[in-house]
């Protein structure tokens, strides 16, 4: 799985790179989603913009990122296409995450 | 109004498309073609017509703001289509014609066709009429079904046992089917419910783990009989989902990989027989579900397409569950509105309830579908959990009804208490929709009464019927096209439009010259019934004989072996007491049996045991001919039914629904003998009892016979002729060499009989020779049979479909703008 970062104050952005998360990726999606809430970032935004598609294990890979960071800080979602969108609708997830249209929104209003 | 050749016909030169057709297709020259490649061909020249009148029936509604009805079936029997479209479309005559200048005979070509036999019997005939009639009623209403690869299996009958054999109708092949990969759907299945809370702390169950499956969508366009409006059976292929592959390929792990692509693709493999047997495989709930997702996804990418709010759904959507099979329809509808679109439940319960309506096909209560819950939460968890709510909500306002009456929340429940807790659909599918019907007046009365009268007295308005009809166009015009030109040369083309105009023909029904015709007309569809039957079977019958025909799937309720103890009578009456026969007869049988059920299979072998031993009895010749035509299918009855001179209905009062081919047989002007069940009560009121042949215990007997307890030793004991045949079973008659195999039917009679063979024999036999006596006076049967056809015209399924759009769907009839004259 491939991240490109960015940081805007506190605020970690890592971009997904790879265009579908799914079976195959998911464990070192999920693994590399905990390396950074164990190095202390408590501000993440994970920008779904690059992504086609996802499937139930990348699903419970966010949603284990979710739980690991708990009340201690923000995991929030990004720029999620419409036929991504529609999996968390699905999956009522969208009702768990905090979802924005873009990073910057996303970014804004974690700072 | 006679159909009149299109504007396509007057393209020139159609035997030369054919050639090219093959040419660019096949890459063929005419003389090296298989039949197969003739009929593609044929198929091919037609397809831009469909495709344009497909594009413009859909851009008429659309610009209309038509409400659509989908009509959702796991079963669609659509027989051929060739024939029915040329026909539609006014390409008939010109095609006949270029086959001719070919060296061709288009009838020829027109038998290379497989039959699409996506369904088991009655219940996926009428699906495929009323897809006829929407269309051909200029209305917005579409098909919803499975594109199995494997129909309803192919019917051989060896040593007098049916086999199965698997029925490849070529889903993927066939002509007609318009692929959409653009439009395919995401379906998730099996996973797990993690309950969380949402961003507000509220409860929020969340559906996690799950799997992918494809559904591909293919069209069946689906002609009007003028030719004007065609709308599309959607039809959906399994797929496994090509990102879920490629990650196990990536992974390394190939034959994982494989085995998970075969799985996925054989949800859409096989269409499941009959009755009880699909209960409890998962495949078959996994086929319903797939079903009724794919289709729920693409009815909601539709309205989504002209309309934002959800809530306007029922202003543009109808959709109706043809039986239970689609009945999990209830619950996706409000996952969708819940889950994607964020609406409350009361909302969202109401729009569901407002879309839905469900047709029931059946009184047997042990045919009513049940699912067990493991299995039910295992594949579909978040849609068991929402009909927990469903049924929480509902036994509640039970409750408040009739507090403390735990008896009535038992029976009512969507969840059958017990060692294996079941999921019942038909009580979903009746509190989910906002009308529920029957289909006959006799049926739908019953569905009150003794089928669900719980729901019936706690939903009073909701319960009501819509009697079954069928498409004049296959099963008179297409199917018999002497007859069809005979009414019209009396009565004018006005019964194309309108069948009722047939009530018209009712002053011919005396006329000499018309009886004379008219048997003349049946003797010809006979002939060629006989030769279909010597063909199939090598038995020679005589078309002079009285053609006694009963053709149905093969079940007990329905009493083939009525009609069989009937002809073992009649056969001892002519080979061993010598009595002469009235009129000679031909019993034609013709049916499938589920693969599973033992005595419906032991009732076919009977038939075919019966066949041989009285076709090959000298004394009986031609007075006496029994045969059973095997694979039964949409078109073998379409030249069976015009043939019969006598059509059987004799299920046991209060168990047949309604029944189609009764219809279909009267419409070709075949007198029936029957009982009072189903829509043949119906049928007696508008041709007159004097003009069937009816008999036997009717409902309320029937149930006052088993109250009193029904001891069929009794009328086995105290019947000579009776005695006589059922002893036959018990020996070595009818299966020399085989000796014991009719003990299960002879025990089933004598010990249980739970279908009153015995109760209706007599009452059997006597009309049976009342039907003989009045078959030797031709001027007498020949009119009853023209009072059949002109009393049949309340039996199209154009009149079913028309009630149903005025009062369970809203629907219109959006019929195109004339062209200028």
């Amino acid at each position: 799985m491939r991240f490109e970062e960015s940081r805007v104050g506190s605020v970690l952005v890592a971009r997904a790179l790879d265009g579908r998360i799914a079976a195959d990726i998911a464990p070192r999606f999920k693994a590399e989603l905990a390396e950074y809430i164990t190095q202390g970032n408590r501000s993440i935004v994970l920008d779904l913009a690059g992504v086609t598609f996802i499937d139930s294990s990348g699903l419970g890979a966010l949603v284990g990122s979710l739980k690991a960071m708990g009340k201690e800080g923000d995991f929030v979602l990004s720029g999620a296409k419409a036929a991504v969108a529609g999996v968390f609708r699905l999956t009522r997830m969208d009702k768990v995450f905090r979802m924005y249209e873009t990073a910057d929104d996303a970014v804004a209003a974690l700072s | 109004m006679p159909a009149t050749e299109t504007n396509l016909a007057n393209t020139p030169d159609w035997s030369h498309r054919l050639r090219m057709q093959l040419r660019n297709q096949f890459a063929r020259h005419l003389e090296n073609a298989k039949p197969d490649e003739l009929f593609r061909a044929a198929a091919g020249i037609l397809r831009p017509a469909l495709v344009d009148g497909l594009l413009e029936s859909s851009e008429r509604f659309r610009g209309a703001g038509a409400k659509s009805v989908y009509y959702l079936s796991m079963e669609f029997l659509l027989g051929r289509s060739l024939s029915n479209n040329l026909q539609n479309l006014g390409l008939y005559k010109t095609m006949e014609k270029a086959f001719e200048n070919l060296g061709l005979r288009l009838s020829d070509v027109l038998e290379a066709e497989p039959d699409a036999a996506l369904g088991n019997g009655g219940l996926g005939r009428l699906a495929a009429c009323y897809l006829d009639s929407l269309a051909s009623l200029h209305m917005p209403g579409y098909g919803y079904g499975i594109n199995y690869e494997y129909g309803l299996f192919r019917q051989e009958i060896e040593d007098g046992f049916q086999k199965e054999k698997p029925d490849f109708w070529a889903s993927q092949h066939s002509p007609w089917l318009i692929e959409h990969l653009d439009q395919a759907v995401a379906i998730p299945l099996y996973g797990r419910i993690e309950h969380e809370k949402d961003r507000a702390g509220g409860y929020n169950p969340m559906w996690l783990d799950w799997q992918l499956l494809i559904g591909v969508p293919h069209d069946m366009p689906i002609v009007s009989q003028d030719g004007r409006t065609v709308n599309f059976l959607r039809l959906y292929s399994a797929r496994a989902s090509e990102e879920f592959d490629i990650g196990i390929f990536n992974s390394g792990d190939y034959v994982k990989a494989v085995e998970q692509k075969m799985r996925s693709e054989t949800v859409s493999k096989v269409l499941y027989p009959s009755d009880a047997v699909a209960s409890g495989k998962e495949l078959r709930l996994i086929q319903e579900y797939f079903l009724v997702a794919c289709a729920v996804r693409d009815i909601f990418g539709r309205f989504l397409s002209t309309e934002s709010d959800a809530a306007e759904l029922p202003s543009k959507v109808a959709i109706q569950l043809n039986d239970t099979h689609p009945a999990l329809t209830v619950a996706e509808l409000l996952r969708t509105l819940i889950d994607e679109h964020g609406m409350e439940w009361d909302k969202a319960w109401k729009i569901t309830q407002a879309v839905c309506g469900y047709t029931n096909h059946t009184l047997m209560p042990e045919a009513l579908e049940k699912w067990p819950v493991e299995l039910f939460e295992r594949v579909l968890p978040r849609h068991l959990q929402l009909i927990y709510e469903i049924n929480r909500r509902f036994l509640d306002a039970v409750a408040d009804r009739w507090p403390g009456d735990t008896g009535r929340l038992e029976r009512m429940s969507l969840i059958e208490e017990g060692n294996q807790r079941m999921v019942r659909m038909a009580h979903l599918s009746i509190v989910g929709s906002h009308a529920v019907n029957g289909v006959a007046a006799l049926h739908s009365e019953l569905v009150k009464s003794d089928l669900v009268p719980d729901f019936h007295e706690f939903f009073p308005g909701r319960f009501g019927n819509k009697t079954n009809g069928v498409t004049p166009r296959r099963w008179l015009r297409h199917a018999n096209p002497g007859l069809s030109g005979w009414i019209t040369e009396r009565i004018g083309y006005g019964w194309h439009r309108d069948l009722t105009e047939l009530r018209a023909l009712e002053e011919f029904a005396g006329e000499a010259d018309s009886q004379r015709e008219f048997l003349a007309i049946k003797r010809a569809c006979k002939q060629r019934l006989a030769g279909l039957i010597v063909e199939r079977t090598g038995v020679r019958v005589d078309p002079s004989a009285l053609f006694d025909v009963q053709v149905k799937r093969i079940h007990e309720y329905k009493r083939q072996l009525l009609h069989v103890l009937g002809v073992i009578d009649e056969y001892f009456r002519l080979a061993d007491d010598g009595i002469a026969p009235v009129a000679p007869r031909v019993h034609i049988f013709a049916g499938k049996a589920a693969p599973g059920y033992y005595m419906a299979k032991l009732i076919i072998k009977l038939i075919n045991n019966v066949a041989a031993v009285v076709n090959r009895d000298l004394r009986v010749a031609d007075s006496l001919k029994v045969v059973f035509l095997p694979d039964y299918k949409v078109s073998l009855a379409e030249i069976i039914i015009p043939g019969a001179d006598l059509s059987e209905q004799i299920s046991t009062a209060g168990t047949e629904a309604s029944g189609t081919s009764n219809m279909k047989f009267a419409l070709n002007g075949a007198l029936t003998i029957g009982t009072l069940d189903g829509a043949n009560v119906e049928m007696q009121e508008e041709v007159g009892a004097e003009n069937m042949f009816i008999f036997g215990h009717t409902t309320e007997e029937v149930r006052a016979l088993r109250a009193g307890g029904y001891h069929p030793r009794d009328w086995y004991t105290d019947n000579d002729r009776l005695r006589r045949v059922l002893d036959s079973l018990n020996g070595d008659r009818f299966c020399a060499g085989e000796s014991g195999i009719f003990y299960p039917v002879h025990g089933s009679l004598i010990n249980h009989d739970h279908y009153l063979h015995l109760a209706d024999f007599d009452a059997y036999t006597a009309a049976q020779e009342l039907a003989a006596a009045t078959f030797t006076n031709s001027t007498a049967w020949s009119s009853k049979a023209i009072l059949n056809v002109a009393r049949m015209g309340k039996f199209s399924s154009d009149r079913s479909i028309q009630e149903y759009a005025r009062e369970i769907w809203g629907i219109h009839a959006f019929p195109p703008a004339l062209p200028p004259a």
